[in-house]
């Protein structure tokens, strides 16, 4: 049995808030819109991004727990610093199951269409086209600038169109 | 645009991330990591697998419903509507370039048609084709035709070979409607890259997948690729 004040437990205790914190804000910090991300350090990203869902949980029990356990024996110092790493750490956690990217630039979740006759689009506006099968697609780009990805069936065929 | 199948299992895609101003996306099958730019799953249970590509055009909406009669165009959606931006072009040019390549022919933001022949990778930034069109070239050893349509602004381009004969493409000049003519006398040619006249008449030229982008984007994922300039 350790105690609160045993080096062990300060040991376990801040290794589970860093990799609670660094699972989330890592590939969070790397996959930034506007800086260049090189293949090895997107990589790293991945594997991070791969390993959260489970690890920030784990991370989060743990801290949560060793928080509770530690309380009573605790100054007030180290409670207002083990709830700081907490909160820090369930916010890691519950990032990492959100796809922020998705509030950015929100998802087609079912495409509708319309008949070409009865859009209103200028002449002049650009539209992605596709034509599989005798059946014709086209895409406006002020859309798909927004969306990005409209997942369709064209002509019997699954298709993933991207902008 | 890409097809989502994979072995037969059918892809749903949704974004979930940017990498040098392009987008990472995930299918909810099996979570794998995709490349938008170049339809490659670069990380998780697909890795290594690649899309197949589905011929797609970007063209003015009057062209392609004058080409595609019946056609369907995808709806707004009402909740999101108001943030498409008809002016995005101009937007997208105050962002900041994430990865630059001082020193080559072009500017960051120029916009290119890119062409891939085999291991040969070209850049027609799209101001020449639309002063120079219709252009022929040549890549990867075959004969290249990029050209505008009659709009003035959609670009196709074609393997200019009909029969297994390289031929020249011209603007007809005696027309105000739009038509192209050959060297070799095959016949009239639409910007479908058809004949609707002459020996050739009902043949098609085939058609090259002719991507539009920014010129630091293209050069970033084709690092060998030459420019066209005439």
């Amino acid at each position: 049995m350790f105690d609160a004040s045993q080096k062990s437990f300060h040991l376990m205790f801040w290794a589970m808030v860093v990799v609670g914190i660094a699972l989330f804000f890592v590939p969070a910090f790397i996959i930034r819109p506007f800086r260049y991300q090189s293949p090895g350090a997107l990589h790293l990203a991945l594997v991070f991004r791969q390993l959260a869902p489970v690890g920030t949980i784990l991370a989060a029990c743990g801290v949560v727990g060793l928080t509770v356990w530690a309380w009573k024996a605790a100054s007030r110092l180290r409670k207002i610093l083990m709830v700081g790493a907490a909160v820090l750490v369930v916010g890691s956690a519950t990032m990492a199951r959100m796809n922020y990217f998705e509030w950015m630039f929100h998802p087609v979740q079912q495409p509708g269409f319309e008949k070409a006759d009865d859009a209103k689009l200028d002449a002049g506006e650009m539209v992605l086209t596709v034509s599989i099968n005798g059946d014709a697609r086209a895409y406006p780009v002020r859309e798909m600038a927004y969306h990005h990805i409209v997942n369709d069936v064209v002509g019997g065929v699954p298709i993933a169109a991207t902008y | 645009m890409w097809k989502r199948s994979v072995g037969g299992r059918v892809l749903h895609f949704y974004l979930a991330g940017i990498n040098n101003q392009n987008f990472l996306m995930r299918d909810r099958e099996t979570g794998t990591w995709w490349q938008q730019i170049s339809g490659k799953a670069i990380f998780g249970k697909l890795q290594g697998e690649s899309l197949e590509l589905a011929a797609f055009d970007e063209l003015s909406f009057a062209l392609w419903k004058k080409e595609s009669p019946g056609g369907q165009v995808l709806a707004a959606v009402a909740r999101d509507q108001k943030k498409y931006e008809s002016k995005w072009e101009d937007e997208v040019l105050k962002l900041p370039v994430p990865v630059s390549f001082p020193g080559t022919a072009l500017k960051s933001r120029d916009v290119v048609v890119g062409l891939e022949m085999g291991a040969d990778a070209r850049a027609y930034p799209v101001d020449t084709i639309v002063k120079q069109s219709p252009i022929q070239d040549r890549l990867g050893g075959n004969p290249i035709l990029v050209v505008t349509g009659p709009d003035g602004k959609s670009v196709r381009a074609f393997i200019s070979r009909v029969n297994g004969n390289d031929i020249e493409l011209f603007r007809k000049s005696d027309s105000k409607e739009f038509a192209l003519i050959d060297s070799e006398g095959m016949g009239e040619w639409n910007f479908k890259g058809c004949a609707v006249s002459g020996p050739a008449s009902g043949k098609c030229l085939q058609e090259l997948p002719a991507i539009k982008d920014y010129w630091f984007d293209w050069r970033n994922y084709h690092p060998e690729t030459t420019v066209y300039r005439h």
